[in-house]
């Protein structure tokens, strides 16, 4: 029997989006939090482009490695594709003119390639294989520089401000984002990606060619990578640095874990990590204003990185774990 | 009959190649290093020479045993720089204040954290390597809170006094390590407690059903580790007489590289901390013999990230493992 008169007072689709995104009312409340604390600081335009470069950022240092997670596997070698690329290209500009930005995404997806074959053939974990891969790449964008970060002109065009506190940067990610999240919900090759990371051994015998489509997922987030640090070149000041950062490396993974993908693979992907990456900025951004130590700021991001974990990855039982 | 007989003994000695072929490549290595750096730099080992290696190799040596037993469990420990980073800290920010007493409380510090890492990676089923990354960062933290990012000098001479006393020769900061060498050598092929790390880094599931508290083991060789990044520590920051939160920069590689090439493999199960022995002589040796022929840091990490990358292909058991994430 029904009750008459009875209003659902929130929509079924709401309920459900939050049911499978919880990480949105985290958004939501951080949201409120910081622009009821401090509203003259927070609710400016100024802080609201800042956080959407910073999502941008972000989101395009996330975007290929969410892809590999879906399998179960880690990719760190982001920081280094885009720190050895920066280098390659100030180093091809004589020779090749602005062609040379095109090597980004070339050395992408070269080293996703090749993390892929040595992943599968020798079957290294994969987190330490790119992490000895991200050292050799920042070792050598410091040998072939010098030392020193060296700026490249003339590809001001890529984030020249078409609309007045929009970040162009933002614009250009969105076809990518697009691109990466089509490939993981709408093609083969992302429900493949899927059983690989829930059950490999089941994905095998389903007939999979579990190698090839790891070798794939790599080469896919190398090349999303790649592709994202074009952008992020010019976007970050027409420069990379030649040292490596911790910071760097963990906050896009911060930006993963925090969207809901949990690390064991079998869910999640690139949807989500646009959300991790939204509620990361956000956070920071609230923190830098609220005139916290900046010290302290970096231990929180720490424990949010622990707590988004073990949130992330309970009630995943029977998982066998190294 | 005879020719049998030899082609046994051929194959035998194959065999046993084969199977000890980290330990030979391992020596063979070392030998080929010290050669070659020699015939360089004749430099290299005059006894000056010798006491830069010594200084080198030490404190890598306490930190990378403690490195060894996760890596054995088949486990990872990413917090292990940080912890000596800190530990190193908090010794040379307090010592006017509490005096010796400064030693046990930053083990104690690190304990603490090994404990946290311990728990989030066996009760939380955390992956071992995100459970450490996490609080590695949150120890960087700390040590950048407390430190303000100021380079800090050791005034204290008995704390001086730990690592560089000269003891027949050496300092002794070198007896330290080989102490904790021994000891770790011990604990890993004589007690229960290395034993059952061996049967955990092998089968988990198998070693739980032989009765083998996994969960419990698997915190309490974390904490071994976390202690003996501390006690690196320690040592570090008396040998050095000071330090900032540059302290450890890119040490994490080498380290993993130098468990690595003393024959441990990622998967779990074999090596042990005597081989570690053998990896930190190659590794710390070719860093200190690079040093002396003026090859900077940025070649370092290349060769170090190359090595590490090699050294895992080679060392890994692919027989046994089906699926690798």
């Amino acid at each position: 029997m029904k009750i008459p008169g009875r209003k659902k007072l929130i929509p079924p689709v709401i309920i459900q989006t939050l049911k499978t995104h919880p990480v949105i009312i985290v958004l939501i409340t951080l949201f409120m939090m910081f622009s009821s604390l401090y509203p003259e600081r927070f609710l400016t335009p100024l802080n609201f482009s800042t956080i959407l470069k910073q999502f941008v950022t972000l989101t395009l240092f996330a975007l290929g490695p969410s892809i590999v997670v879906v399998t179960g596997s880690l990719d760190l070698s982001y920081v280094g594709i885009w720190m050895l690329g920066g280098i390659l290209v100030w180093l091809l500009m004589p020779i090749l003119g602005m062609f040379s930005i095109l090597v980004i995404p070339l050395l992408g997806l070269a080293t996703g390639f090749l993390i892929g074959v040595i992943q599968v053939k020798a079957k290294i974990p994969s987190f330490i294989l790119t992490l000895s891969l991200l050292v050799t790449y920042s070792g050598l964008t410091a040998t072939l520089s010098g030392g020193y970060p060296r700026p490249v002109r003339g590809y001001e065009f890529i984030t020249a401000r078409l609309i007045r506190y929009l970040p162009t940067a933002f614009l250009w990610s969105i076809p990518i984002i697009i691109a990466a999240v089509f490939i993981i919900k709408r093609t083969r090759i992302g429900t493949y990606l899927y059983a690989i990371g829930s059950n490999e051994e089941g994905a095998r015998l389903a007939g999979i060619n579990v190698d090839k489509y790891k070798i794939l997922a790599f080469t896919l987030s190398g090349l999303f990578t790649g592709i994202g640090s074009i952008i992020l070149f010019q976007h970050l000041g027409g420069a990379t640095p030649v040292e490596l950062n911790l910071n760097n490396l963990v906050w896009p993974l911060v930006a993963i874990v925090l969207g809901g993908t949990p690390l064991i693979g079998g869910s999640g992907g690139p949807q989500r990590t646009i959300l991790g990456a939204l509620t990361f900025t956000v956070f920071y951004r609230g923190l830098l204003l609220s005139l916290l130590h900046p010290q302290a700021i970096q231990l929180l991001v720490g424990l949010l990185l622990i707590v988004s974990i073990v949130v992330g990855t309970r009630g995943l039982k029977g998982v066998t774990i190294t | 009959m005879r020719g049998e007989k030899m082609m046994v003994r051929l194959l035998i000695s194959q065999e046993w190649l084969r199977r000890n072929m980290t330990t030979v490549g391992s020596i063979v290595a070392a030998i080929a290093i010290i050669a070659g750096f020699q015939v360089i730099n004749p430099f290299f080992l005059r006894y000056q020479g010798i006491i830069t290696l010594v200084y080198a190799m030490s404190y890598f040596l306490i930190a990378a045993c403690g490195l060894t037993f996760v890596i054995m469990m088949g486990s990872f420990d990413f917090s292990v720089v940080s912890l000596l980073k800190l530990a190193a800290l908090i010794c040379v920010l307090y010592i006017d204040k509490l005096g010796l007493l400064v030693i046990p409380l930053a083990l104690l510090i690190c304990v603490g954290f090994g404990f946290i890492n311990g728990l989030l990676f066996a009760k939380f089923k955390v992956p071992s390597f995100m459970a450490t990354l996490g609080v590695s960062v949150v120890v960087e933290g700390i040590a950048l809170y407390l430190s303000k990012g100021f380079l800090h000098i050791m005034y204290d001479e008995t704390f001086r006094a730990l690592a560089i006393t000269f003891i027949a020769g050496l300092p002794s900061i070198f007896y330290w390590a080989m102490g904790v060498w021994i000891i770790c050598t011990f604990i890993a092929i004589c007690m229960p407690f290395g034993r059952r790390t061996y049967a955990v880094g092998g089968n988990p599931i198998g070693a739980g059903l032989s009765g083998i508290n996994v969960e419990r083991h698997r915190i309490c060789v974390f904490m071994l580790s976390s202690f003996f990044a501390g006690l690196a520590g320690v040592l570090y920051m008396a040998q050095l007489g000071g330090g900032s939160m540059l302290i450890g920069k890119d040490m994490t590689i080498p380290l993993f590289a130098s468990v690595v090439a003393g024959g441990t493999a990622l998967t779990g199960g074999v090596g042990g901390p005597h081989r570690t022995l053998l990896g930190v002589i190659i590794i710390t040796w070719i860093q200190a013999g690079m040093l002396m022929l003026a090859i900077g840091r940025d070649i370092q990490m290349v060769t170090f990230g190359l090595i590490a990358l090699g050294m895992s292909i080679v060392t890994i058991d692919r027989r046994r493992i089906k699926i690798i994430k």
